[in-house]
C-alpha cells in the first residue's frame, strides 16, 4: 500500500537504550518444533549444536525449547516492550536459523514499519529555537499612528 | 549544553496601556520572563510560527520600495524558518497610501492597462488617474506584481491591509507589533529649515549691494 495507508513511526530507542548501559531487548525466545517431523530438521540440528552457545552469549535472554507435535516449527521471540514476533522455520538449515536468531536478538521490540525520518534528537536546538522576537526586541512604545 | 534565551525587560507604569497594542499571541511571547527553552514542544512551535503584524507609513515614500518591503514580509522571507510551502508570512498594514510619492514624471508617464477580454474594453489609466480613482490601488498592484506568481499570492494579498490615511481601525491597532522604518529619507522643505540653519549655509558668492534678485 502507500506510505499514508500503512502505519509509520519515528526513529526511537526503547528508553534511551545504549546511552547508559545496553540492555538486550530480547526477553524470551521459544523454539517450538516436533521431534520427528522433517520440517524441524534444521531446528533439531540447531538445538544440538548452537542453542547452548547462543544462550551463553545472551545471558539476559531466556531460551525455551518445547518439542510438541506440530506440523510447522516456529521461533517465538518476545521483547521487553511486549511485542511478540513469530517466525516459521520449516525446512531451514541450522545456519539459517543461527542467522535468524542473531537477527532477532539484535532487534529492539519496536514495530518494523516505515520510519518517517532516519534521525532523531531530544535536543533539536542548542542556542534556542528562533521565534519572532529573537533578534528584534519588541518595541516598548505603542505602535501606531497615535505614537507620532 | 542548552543555551536558553532569557527574556526580561521592565515594564513602565503604563504596562496595561502597552499590552493593549499587541496581538494576543505576542503578548504572551513578550511577557515571558522565564527561559524560552523551558517551553513545552507545542508552546515552542506556537512561538516560532506566530504571525506578526507590521506597520509601514507610506507618506512621501516611493510605492515600489514600500511594495518590496511588504512583499518580503508577506512571503515570510525575513524569517530564518522560511519555506515557500509553509505559509509563514506576516500581516502588513500600510497607512497613508494617499500620500505616496512617485519619483520623476511617473504620475503622468506610468500607465496601468487592463483588458477584460471583451472587444473595446482596453483601458489605460495614468498613475495620477488611477490614484484619484482608488488611492490604495497603486500599492496594491505593486505588491501583487512582486509576490510569487502562484496560488499562495492571493492569501498573501489578503494579509496586506491598506489604508488611505492614518486612521486605523481598533482591532488592527491592537494587533500591531512593530513599525518598520521608512525606506526613503524625506527631504525637508525650505520652510522647515530654521533661520539659523539658512544663515549658516555657505554662500557661493556675495552679491553687491545694488544687485536685484529676480
Amino acid at each position: 500500500m502507500t506510505a499514508r495507508g500503512t502505519p509509520s513511526r519515528f526513529l526511537q530507542s526503547v528508553l534511551h537504550n545504549g546511552v547508559g548501559r545496553y540492555v538486550c531487548q530480547l526477553k524470551r525466545i521459544s523454539l517450538i518444533f516436533s521431534k520427528k517431523g522433517q520440517g524441524s530438521l534444521g531446528v533439531r540440528d540447531f538445538i544440538e549444536e548452537g542453542v547452548v552457545d547462543f544462550a551463553k552469549n545472551n545471558p539476559g535472554t531466556v531460551v525455551y525449547i518445547s518439542p510438541q507435535s506440530c506440523r510447522i516449527p516456529k521461533i517465538v521471540a518476545e521483547y521487553l516492550n511486549g511485542n511478540v514476533k513469530e517466525e516459521t522455520v520449516t525446512n531451514k538449515t541450522s545456519q539459517e536459523i543461527v542467522e535468524l536468531i542473531t537477527k532477532l536478538s539484535n532487534q529492539s521490540g519496536l514495530d518494523i514499519i516505515r520510519i518517517r525520518k532516519p534521525f532523531h534528537t531530544d535536543s533539536p536546538s542548542i542556542q534556542g529555537q528562533w521565534h519572532p522576537f529573537t533578534n528584534r526586541p519588541p518595541s516598548i512604545d505603542p505602535v501606531g499612528p497615535q505614537a507620532k | 549544553m542548552k543555551y536558553g534565551t532569557t527574556f526580561s525587560f521592565c515594564w513602565s507604569g503604563g504596562s496595561k496601556l502597552l499590552l493593549y497594542h499587541y496581538s494576543h499571541i505576542e503578548v504572551k511571547l513578550t511577557k515571558c520572563l522565564f527561559k524560552m527553552s523551558s517551553f513545552s514542544r507545542s508552546a515552542q512551535q506556537w512561538a516560532t510560527f506566530a504571525r506578526s503584524w507590521f506597520l509601514i507609513d507610506a507618506r512621501m515614500q516611493p510605492p515600489g520600495k514600500i511594495a518590496s518591503m511588504c512583499s518580503v514580509r508577506l512571503q515570510g522571507k525575513h524569517k530564518p524558518i522560511y519555506h515557500p510551502m509553509s505559509d509563514i508570512g506576516d500581516h502588513v498594514v500600510v497607512m497613508n497610501t494617499r500620500h505616496i510619492a512617485f519619483s520623476g514624471n511617473k504620475w503622468e508617464q506610468k500607465v496601468y492597462s487592463s483588458h477584460t477580454g471583451y472587444p473595446g474594453s482596453f483601458k489605460q489609466l495614468t498613475a495620477a488617474q488611477m490614484h484619484k480613482k482608488d488611492p490604495t490601488a497603486i500599492i496594491k498592484l505593486a505588491v501583487y506584481g512582486m509576490l510569487p506568481k502562484n496560488l499562495t499570492r492571493r492569501t498573501m494579498m489578503q494579509r496586506l491591509h491598506l489604508f488611505t490615511d492614518d486612521v486605523l481601525p481598533e482591532d488592527i491597532l491592537e494587533n500591531l507589533t512593530e513599525e518598520l522604518p521608512q525606506p526613503r529619507e524625506i527631504p525637508r522643505k525650505l520652510s522647515e529649515y530654521t533661520q539659523e540653519e539658512c544663515d549658516a549655509f555657505p554662500m557661493l558668492w556675495t552679491p553687491p549691494e545694488d544687485y536685484r534678485m529676480k
